[in-house]
């Protein structure tokens, strides 16, 4: 397919108060219709959507809108980042969503996340199913262990992008185009230093969601999880296990994809995304 | 709902060397195009302040880009890029600045740049002066390092700022240095951020451009400011580039404008741009003088 | 060990060890661009397939030495610790979903790392490449 020279992403900035701090939020977005809010992985950026937000495929129908976390890409961390650690909980990764989705102006929008964001689906879906249309959680689960000390991620004496794309360079299925791997990890080579361990924070923090989760309708918004089968980190077993618990959520195990699917291979992804999105639009239709 | 910033981000694809890049800008306002070149190792973001002027955006379609490898512009597209060691020319930057300005058809820009993009407006200047209508060159000079000393001024620049034992603030922890001391903290702070998050390599990368691209020397007296205006302004707090760095430079360039910026350091833009400002307006308006008529 | 008793465990360590000789040294050295890769590793390996062990000496990203068995009183800076199987699954074209890569290998329990991780660590991208050479034809 040909590109145009200008791509049809529109990037802006907005203010946006979160639990009581003004961060200057960027986000960007493509297409229009049905509001289909995206969140990328831990230490990355908008970018990690860009495939996704140049398929008119998903963009006839969706409002595809992505947005840079508070330290993270151009949503630079808060005034006084100096003076602290950063660390996200799910408490504070909820209201960031919540918050910019309200500052968006976003009418019950789809959500879906990717790793942090997969797993935060499970919470919002627990806590505030009713804002939204649907969820859609990418390499989620309510309990996964972990392999390495996330103190490597930080140091004075290691460089924090180069360690932190190493260590997810696993997650990434060695059957994705190279170009589209290299592209992935690139940008958690860019990542501002503590930023990526500060994100898996979270996965100490709200470490372990099983039999938490109880406040799931799926009546009330779908829930779909998704899991590409190379993710070591997300495995697909903890995906299904958690599904099982949850009724009426839909999940499936992606092949020939790692913990990233939209950023590593999106044609291979989209075989999976378009029956959930059409799904989504058979439903609206309905109601 | 919130309000929203002026500033728009887009994506171009652009071909430079039989490669294709992805590259990300922003842009506010209408009129002159005015293209804004970052620092070594930095990006777009740190003309945030002047995109969000209306006192400049009135007058100017003013155009921040990030390089390839910086901000949001991703490294090459089809092309094995990890399998080389990324260097800036100045024939790359050339390159870009043609490419850029056809794909979004822009008939002699202004063009402002710092550091390097300092440097890079007397390259323009040299060059190729017929395609702009008036080139701005922030700490900017005929050339950093000693002849004698350049490789290995390169060589260090790797040795620290590409190196899997350093961790990533050592950048934003070396360019504070160079950071005037009057400038606010928070300011201070969005400047070493900006450094701090650089891609591996991408700092002591640009450096190459910097230390051993460019070089005036014995030919600034042939900059022909008829054909282009140069202005020339540097930081009276900036060690890197000290001011009597640049009037060397703007004394071989007759007829080039030179100006000592009280106050300021090497990031002018970002340290405190309503200071800053006061020493841009004078050479917007001059611009606009100049292109009264023309357009 | 003479070929005839030998059990199917060594015999496919065997296999292993020499895909790996015939894969990592040279083909490490030989590229360049690799090898700057590497210019702030300078540092003693034990690599260890199965219960077979290499001593790999790194110097500024080349390898310097590899050998098969280590000297008496050796020292070593770090250690990666494989079975048969983990290196083997590893060195698949493409391996399966699990066993794809050196972190999959620790999380299942089939590889460790262990000793002065600070080199490793710092330069983790060059040696998960290195150590997946014997998987292609060509260096990553």
């Amino acid at each position: 397919m040909k590109k145009t020279a200008v791509e049809p992403i529109v990037g802006r900035y907005t203010t946006v108060s979160i639990m009581g701090e003004d961060c200057r939020i960027y986000f960007e977005e493509a297409g229009q219709g049905i509001p289909f809010l995206c969140v990328p992985t831990a230490g990355s950026d908008t970018r990690q959507f860009r495939h996704m937000m140049c398929d008119e495929d998903i963009t006839k129908k969706f409002r595809v809108i992505t947005f840079d976390m508070p330290w993270h890409g151009k949503s630079y961390p808060p005034v006084g980042w100096e003076k602290r650690e950063y660390k996200l909980s799910g408490e504070l990764f909820m209201q960031t969503i919540r918050s910019v989705s309200a500052a968006l102006g976003l009418d019950r929008p789809v959500f879906m996340g990717c790793s942090i964001g997969g797993r935060i689906t499970l919470q919002l879906a627990n806590f505030y199913g009713k804002e939204f249309r649907a969820l859609i959680g990418l390499e989620a689960a309510d309990y996964q262990t972990t392999w390495y000390d996330r103190k490597w991620l930080h140091r004075s004496d290691v460089h924090g992008g180069e360690v932190s794309a190493a260590i997810v360079s696993g997650l990434l299925s060695p059957t994705s185009p190279e170009v589209h791997r290299q592209e992935t990890l690139w940008q958690y080579m860019q990542s501002g230093p503590g930023v990526f361990g500060g994100d898996l924070y979270y996965y100490h923090v709200d470490s372990d969601l099983r039999g938490k989760l109880g406040g799931i309708n799926t009546k009330t918004c779908p829930l779909y999880l998704l899991t590409g089968e190379y993710d070591y980190s997300c495995r697909p077993e903890d995906t299904l296990r958690t599904a099982k618990s949850i009724p009426g959520a839909k999940a499936k195990v992606m092949k020939g994809i790692g913990h990233f699917p939209m950023s590593e291979n999106p044609a291979q992804f989209k075989k999976y995304i378009m029956p959930v999105l059409n799904d989504i639009v058979k439903r609206e239709k309905k109601s | 709902m919130a309000k929203f910033e002026p500033i728009k981000g887009g994506y171009v694809n652009l071909t430079i060397d039989g490669i294709e890049y992805r590259v990300y800008y922003e842009e506010a306002g209408k009129g002159i195009p005015f293209l804004l070149q970052h620092t070594a190792g930095a990006e777009g973001i740190q003309y945030r302040c002047l995109l969000n002027d209306a006192d400049v955006t009135k007058n100017f379609r003013c155009i921040a880009y990030d390089l390839p490898f910086h901000g949001k512009s991703l490294p090459p597209l089809e092309h094995d890029w990890w399998k080389e060691r990324y260097l800036l020319t100045l024939d790359f930057l050339m390159k870009f600045q043609d490419a850029f300005i056809k794909a979004f058809e822009l008939k002699r820009p202004a063009y402002m740049g710092s550091s390097m993009g300092g440097h890079l407006a007397a390259d323009l200047a040299y060059h190729c002066p017929e395609k702009y209508c008036a080139l701005i060159g922030l700490e900017g000079s005929l050339v950093t390092a000693p002849q004698h000393s350049r490789h290995s001024a390169n060589d260090a620049y790797f040795e620290m700022y590409d190196n899997p034992f350093i961790g990533k603030e050592a950048l934003g922890g070396s360019m504070d240095m160079i950071i005037a001391v009057q400038t606010p903290e928070r300011r201070r702070k969005e400047i070493t951020w900006c450094y701090n998050k650089s891609g591996p390599g991408v700092f002591a990368g640009d450096i190459n451009y910097y230390n051993h691209d460019h070089d005036l020397t014995g030919k600034a007296d042939r900059i022909d400011v008829g054909k282009c205006m140069l202005y020339l302004l540097t930081g009276s707090y900036d060690p890197a580039t000290k001011p009597s760095d640049t009037k060397m430079l703007a004394d071989q360039v007759k007829g080039s404008y030179f100006k000592e910026m009280e106050n300021l350091g090497h990031f002018p833009v970002t340290e405190n741009y309503d200071l800053f400002k006061t020493f841009l307006m004078p050479v917007l308006e001059d611009i606009l003088k100049r292109e009264k008529g023309k357009r | 060990m003479s070929g005839a008793s030998k059990t199917s465990m060594e015999r496919l360590e065997e296999k292993l060890c020499t895909r790996f000789e015939q894969a990592v040294p040279k083909r490490v050295n030989s590229d360049s661009h690799f090898v700057w890769r590497g210019r702030n590793l300078t540092a003693d390996c034990l690599l260890q397939i199965g219960s077979v062990q290499y001593l790999i000496r790194f110097e500024q990203g080349a390898i310097k030495e590899c050998r098969r068995g280590l000297p008496l009183m050796c020292s070593w800076d770090f250690a990666v610790r494989g079975s048969a199987r983990a290196w083997e699954e590893l060195w698949q074209d493409p391996p399966k979903a699990g066993w794809h890569d050196i972190g999959a290998l620790i999380k299942r329990g089939e590889m460790t790392m262990e000793g002065k991780l600070h080199p490793l660590i710092a330069n983790l991208q060059y040696f998960k490449d290195m150590m997946e050479l014997p998987r292609k034809g060509g260096s990553k």
